[in-house]
């Protein structure tokens, strides 16, 4: 299963679902649905998030043993 | 901007459909129990189509993309299903409506059967997996 820290890292940089969607070049139910753990997001669109939140993928995501 | 010409290809073949319904509506004289249903899943689907369309359109116009890989995704997930609901809807389509309703479809018939019902369940498809999120 796996977990992220958008939402958390969202609010550290005052940062709302709809300016990191047009920051990333995604529309906005594809951050809700990732931060849901809905939806696993491309390496690209991973690395976009990351980069665009000033973090790692690694660091992003986090991956849990089912 | 990203995605407006499908938008607009999209809202004119909308706008085709709904005037080759209306002169098919126009034409028949009496219309039949089978028609009925066939008309009544190309409004349906008409209609869905044009949620989809409306809400690319909000999209865009919130400076977001019309598409992405998780539209992209989704829309060959619902492809996927729709084309197997239009493989079992020729193989049993006809068979099903003379065992129900004792009506014998012709070829026409058969064909508008596949199409409709692979273009439904494409477009509930789409929804369903676009509001589940995959």
């Amino acid at each position: 299963m796996m977990k992220t820290r958008i939402k958390e890292l969202r609010a550290r940089y005052d940062l709302t679902q709809e300016e990191l969607a047009k920051k990333v070049g995604v529309r906005r139910e594809t951050i809700l649905f990732i931060e849901k753990g809905n939806y696993n997001p491309s390496l690209q669109l991973a690395h976009d998030i990351a980069k665009a939140l000033q973090t790692t993928i690694d660091d992003l995501f986090l991956f849990e043993e089912k | 901007m990203k995605g407006k010409k499908e938008i607009i290809v999209a809202t004119i073949v909308v706008a085709m459909v709904l005037m080759t319904l209306f002169f098919y509506l126009m034409g028949t004289g009496e219309i039949e129990l089978n028609q009925i249903g066939l008309v009544g899943i190309a409004i349906i689907l008409v209609g869905l189509a044009m949620y989809i369309i409306w809400d690319k359109i909000r999209n865009v116009n919130k400076g977001l993309p019309g598409k992405d890989e998780r539209t992209i995704f989704i829309s060959y997930k619902a492809g996927y299903f729709g084309f197997i609901a239009a493989i079992w809807s020729a193989v049993i389509g006809s068979v099903l409506i003379d065992i129900l309703f004792g009506y014998e479809l012709d070829g026409g018939d058969v064909s508008a059967i596949v199409v409709l019902v692979g273009g439904f369940v494409f477009v509930v498809s789409y929804l369903y997996l676009y509001w589940k999120g995959k």
